[in-house]
């Protein structure tokens, strides 16, 4: 249908629309006309995608100056092929009614694993392994000595996209990653650097976070992308921890022993090059005087190993003449191998700051600060000049320059932590260097400084006044949408005790308590007999779940549970995880019935649905608190408080009650879904961490549902179970929560929708 | 909640209530009163469904009712309990179902502990059903049922009953979970195939295999809320549904056995039809071998039954009688369905039952033919129970051409 969005004509590819994307529309458009950033939560299921879509497209073609390109941020490859889909309907719809071919062109990238089409190098499984093949044949030098040579293979992929494919750009349409396989194979171009390529003039862009997030990968893909464009992060909950990671470093005792052999072998082909073609490394030496820049422009292939420093703190500079020459270099790389290797010989913890680390570094092996800015930076130089065309083998040493020129890049922010052992295993000594980063806005903040248009979005982002915080930025919409829905299809409670009055908490103190483990045991018992298929449970770490579950063993807590329902549990291996998954699907479709015990921020709780039958109920055991004594945690809390006045508490309950949302919501993907939704804490009644949820599941937490004992939650269960088993079809959520075109445009409907967006 | 109507049973025995939420006022179209607007809309959507005469029926019912007997029938979430609530109104239904399909067969099966048991065979005498019915009460419900084990038996029951007869399965379901031997999807592609169709109603909550299974075989899945909406959902069987598909008409080849002697106007009677004779229907029961003049004697081979209708034991011919044919009659000429219309100040009270219409009545019913409002309830009535419009039979000239 087509809407007017505050006077846009947005074509929109269904015949119905909740009155939520309406508002959600309205609000996007909003932030757009300001050029400014927002920040937009509205539940799971309710079509965020296609709403996203069909407004910022709609936008672009209405203002083709102000607006040139959206780039969208997913985290995983099946959630970008459904954004693809949704985007293909859009402009299936937009043909038919518009009854000509559009001048849009989308497409989606994703890492060469994906995308290579190369007879033998497909076949590998890891990621790494294909970029390293990859660069092995399509390298400059290789390409160059294949002019020479022709035994000396090459990427025939890639010849054919750098013959032709840069004059023929890609034709307008929507092309998901096999549509992108499929032009290849056609055409004999490389898919992956055609789809790099195209990203400078596409209209739409969909890849991963980590292009745009991650400064080593950001630099080389995502370089060319205009300022008017808008960048959507989708499902962007955990983005303070994506940006968090990609400036971290972990460095192990192995990694350093793996660096010594690398270095060793540097060594050997810098001597082998220097009887054989001593010219070359002179050149590489007069390039380095002039300074790193020029020196690989329009070398696509070759930026394999790139500066993981954001662009703006690259210096302009020339490379200092303590590590110009190669042997120099690799001595220095020694030194820093070594430094680290003895810093890593401790008996006690040490924290310290990087300039507390750079002085350290300094008195002991005399290396200066600037040199150690350019170790990455150098290092790709050399690899490139040596000519080494298999860099899997380099990735420790790779990891390390990255840490030497991160540690003397950024002075604030960051923190050094080595520990010498395990905290679980204090006996076995596994030193850990945790170079981590404390302060989530620096990965982001070059875009939002570079685009005009920033928009955060997910199901889950309450509270979301912790967002600008954490990211140092202003957003200018911020706004929380609820679901309307035409039946209560979502059942919050609260249970704080138990049959017996004991207070339910997982509390370090009454953590070990028996009752509240019985308890625990009993209201799962329970739930198991008085809701039908799967019921999905929540535990706070992978420990306590062991401990629970054998407690449960020894009270016979499982014997009475496995007479109504199976038991799956998720544990820390993945392969055994997913297997248990696939049996408990089993288990709901034939109707036995399951329960899957999992924990909280594990990999059942992020991305992947329970719907319908499936999570029929989530239990959240306790409050999901991230585990506090870890170092890097507390570091990063005392940075919060110093940096951004952020009370430690604060943002522990956040955090918390983040990924206690995250949990509850696996049980809703839609508006015909209907699940319970338990929150087994006493703590969870307090005011401070209800509010704290989202605004759609806090709005059916009922009062008097917020002190329940299990008895009570059971027989609310059941009652409700029984009403939202009622026949419910799409003609009772007509005019409620599901719109057709007339009943949008009736004054009644859109004075609501106008309260609903400025209500917050 | 419908609270006022349960007078038979004390407060305290109820479930936990929450009175001070039932009076909430419903503004955002959120709380129970919607809910239970969309189970009266749904009501009326299914006997306006009926209603669009001119669908074949299948007035030849074979049905398996499957009653579950695990240990959750124990609740007591319906009096006084699950299984005996079941069991009572099983035994309604069972004296419903005869009367309003009187050529039709039906037998009892249980599930319980994986396991299902026979308790009658497909017959057509209800009394016999209507006791195994009350010895029932006696079992001791345990275990997990076994909706595939059940399913199978039922099956095999049904497989071998003639092709013009409406194969059916109906399943009481109290548990939430079933305990199978096999693949049970293997089961719903054969009962498909065998085109039986099984419906399910569940006591406590939406079970998706139960869904899946009355959907793929073309029957009905319902979850009550209370044993009303229980006892109307088992009553909604009593129906006989239409047709599915492939079902063809046939001829049927039925006994009409005489009448009784002291009605002697000895058309077919002959001397040999009242002579003492055991009939067949107690042959098997030493104690009540009763040897008697009266009874139906089959027109085929003569065997003496003391109850109609009757699948005769000997020739298996069909035995009835003129008046129970005339009875499943209606079904293949319903009514029309009534006219939702707003409720309009010049007929102040419903024709049917003369109660006034007060805030509450949004909607009246409009008879097509005779153009008289009723109420919502006298709608349902009329549709389901009566089957004749009140208004239309008043009129001696609309009553005339009707039995004309």
């Amino acid at each position: 249908m087509k809407l007017n969005v505050d006077g846009l004509l947005v074509y929109f590819p269904y015949d119905y629309i909740y009155p939520e994307q309406f508002s959600y529309m309205l609000e996007l458009k909003r932030a757009l006309d300001a050029k400014g950033h927002c920040l937009l939560e509205m539940p799971s299921g309710t079509g965020k995608t296609t709403t996203l879509l069909s407004l910022i497209v709609a936008y672009m073609k209405a203002h083709p100056l102000d607006l040139t390109k959206l780039v969208y941020c997913s985290r995983t490859v099946p959630e970008i092929e459904k954004v693809m889909e949704e985007l293909r309907k859009l402009m299936n719809y937009y043909e038919k009614e518009m009854g000509m071919e559009q001048n849009i062109l989308g497409l989606a990238l994703s890492s060469r694993k994906n995308l290579c089409i190369h007879p033998s190098v497909s076949k590998e499984r890891e990621g790494k392994v294909v970029d390293g093949r990859c660069y092995s044949l399509t390298a400059s030098f290789v390409r160059a000595r294949h002019a020479a040579d022709d035994a000396i293979p090459i990427c025939e992929f890639y010849e054919g996209f750098d013959a032709h494919g840069k004059e023929f750009p890609l034709p307008p349409g929507v092309y998901n990653l096999d549509d992108l396989k499929e032009y290849g194979q056609m055409k004999g171009w490389c898919p992956y650097f055609l789809a790099r390529y195209t990203i400078t003039h596409a209209n739409i862009v969909v890849y991963s976070y980590h292009y745009l997030l991650d400064p080593k990968i950001a630099e080389v893909v995502s370089k060319e992308i205009t300022k008017t464009s808008v960048v959507v992060f989708d499902e962007a909950h955990n983005i303070d921890n994506v940006c968090i990671d990609s400036m971290s470093v972990k460095i192990t005792k192995r990694l350093l022993d793996k660096c010594s052999n690398s270095i060793q072998l540097l060594e050997t082909t810098i001597s082998n090059m220097k009887e054989n073609d001593s010219k070359r490394l002179e050149k590489e030496y007069k390039r380095l005087v002039e300074g790193l820049r020029d020196a690989t422009i329009a070398r696509e292939t070759d930026m394999a190993l790139v500066n993981p420093v954001l662009p703006s703190e690259v210096l302009e500079e020339a490379v200092p003449g303590t590590i110009r020459t190669a042997e120099h270099f690799v001595a220095f790389l020694k030194r820093v191998v070594e430094y680290v290797k003895t810093r890593l010989r401790v008996q006690h913890v040490v924290q310290e700051s990087p300039a507390g680390f750079l002085r350290d570094i300094h008195t002991k092996v005399c290396i200066d600060r600037k040199p150690l800015r350019f170790t990455a930076e150098r290092l790709a130089s050399l690899i490139r000049t040596l000519e080494i065309s298999d860099l899997t083998d380099f990735s420790p040493l790779v990891t390390v320059s990255h840490f030497a020129t991160l540690v003397s890049t950024y002075t604030k922010g960051f923190t050094i932590i080595i520990e010498p052992f395990e905290d679980r295993a204090p006996t076995v000594s596994n030193p850990i260097l945790y170079f981590s980063c404390l302060d989530s806005s620096i990965a982001i903040k070059p875009v939002f400084n570079r685009f005009q248009t920033v928009v955060i979005t997910s199901g889950t982002l309450s509270p979301l006044d912790m967002y600008p915080k954490i990211l140092d930025f202003h957003p200018v919409i911020m706004t929380s949408f609820t679901m309307t829905l035409a039946r209560p299809c979502i059942l919050p409670m609260i249970v704080s005790k138990g049959n017996d009055q004991v207070a339910m908490s997982s509390r370090y103190e009454t953590r070990e308590d028996t009752a509240v483990i019985r308890n625990y045991g009993n209201l799962l018992v329970e739930i198991a007999a008085a809701v039908p298929d799967g019921i999905v449970c929540f535990f706070t770490s992978y420990l306590y779940l062991e401990t629970i579950v054998s407690s449960w063993y020894d009270q016979g807590i499982i014997d009475q549970l496995q007479r109504h329902k199976l038991l799956f549990i998720e544990t820390q291996d993945a392969a055994e995880t997913s297997l248990a998954l696939i049996n408990y699907i089993k288990a709901c479709d034939n109707g036995r019935g399951a329960v899957l015990l999992s924990v909280a921020r594990g990999k059942v709780s992020e991305g992947i649905d329970f719907d319908h039958h499936l999570g029929r109920a989530v239990l959240m055991f306790g409050i999901p608190y991230v585990y506090t004594q870890s170092r890097i945690l507390r570091a990063r809390l005392e940075y919060l408080r110093d940096q951004f006045q952020i009370r430690e508490n604060d943002f522990l309950t956040f955090d918390a009650m983040r990924h206690a949302a995250q949990c509850l919501g696996r049980c809703m993907r839609g508006k015909t879904d209907y699940g319970i939704m338990v929150l087994a804490d006493k703590r969870f009644s307090r005011a401070d961490k209800r509010s704290k949820l989202p605004k759609w599941i806090q709005e059916h937490l009922k009062d008097t549902n917020c002190n329940l004992s299990t008895e009570e939650c059971v027989q609310t269960c059941k009652r409700w179970l029984r009403q939202m088993a009622q026949p419910f079809s799409r003609e009772d959520q007509l005019g409620i929560s599901l719109l057709t075109l007339e009943q949008l445009q009736s004054e009644e409907m859109q004075k609501k929708i106008q309260q609903r967006a400025q209500g917050i | 909640m419908a609270d006022e109507d349960e007078g038979n049973e004390y407060r305290w025995e109820s479930g936990y209530e929450k009175t001070w939420e039932a009076i909430k006022e419903d503004d955002d179209g959120l709380l129970e009163s919607n809910i239970a607007d969309l189970v009266s809309r749904a009501k009326r959507k299914r006997a306006a469904l009926k209603a669009t005469g001119a669908i074949q029926l299948g007035m030849m019912r074979h049905l398996f009712v499957v009653v579950d007997a695990s240990a959750c029938m124990f609740l007591q979430d319906l009096k006084p309990t699950r299984f005996l609530c079941v069991l009572k109104l099983l035994e309604v239904f069972v004296h419903e179902f005869f009367d309003l399909n009187p050529i039709s067969q039906l037998g009892i099966l249980t599930t319980k502990m994986k396991r299902s048991e026979q308790v009658t065979v497909l017959a057509g005498n209800q009394k016999k059903h209507i006791e195994a019915l009350q010895q029932l009460k006696d079992l001791s419900c345990e275990g997990e049922p076994s909706l595939q084990n059940s399913l199978e038996r039922a099956m095999n029951g049904l497989k071998n009953m003639p092709v013009h007869s409406s194969r059916e399965i109906l399943v009481l379901f109290g548990s939430l979970t079933t305990c199978d031997p096999g693949d049970i999807q293997k089961t719903i592609k054969s009962l498909k195939e065998n085109n039986i169709r099984v419906s399910i109603i569940g006591l406590a909550a939406e079970v998706r295999i139960c869904r899946e299974i009355a959907k793929k075989t073309g029957g009905t899945y319902n979850v009550l809320i209370d044993d009303h909406h229980l006892k109307e959902l088992i009553l909604n069987q009593v129906q006989p549904p239409a047709v599915a598909g492939s079902m063809e008409a046939s001829l049927v080849k039925m006994g009409f056995p005489g009448g009784t002697p002291s009605v002697n106007d000895g058309t077919s009677d002959t001397s040999a039809d009242h002579a003492p004779a055991y009939c067949l229907c107690h042959i098997e029961s030493d104690t009540s071998s009763l040897m008697g003049h009266n009874g139906y004697n089959c027109p085929q081979c003569g065997s003496r039954y003391c109850e109609l209708p009757v699948e005769c034991k000997q020739c298996g011919l069909t035995l009835v009688s003129a008046p129970h044919l005339a009875r499943s009659y209606h079904h293949l000429f319903p009514i029309k369905p009534f006219i939702e219309r707003a409720q309009v100040r010049e007929t102040p009270h419903c024709f049917a039952c003369a109660k006034s219409f007060s805030e509450a009545d949004i909607n009246v019913y409009e008879c097509e033919s005779c153009n008289q409002i009723v109420c919502l309830e006298c709608d349902l009535f009329i549709r389901e129970t009566l089957h004749t419009c009140p208004g239309c039979a008043s009129d001696p000239i609309t009553a005339q051409m009707k039995t004309n």
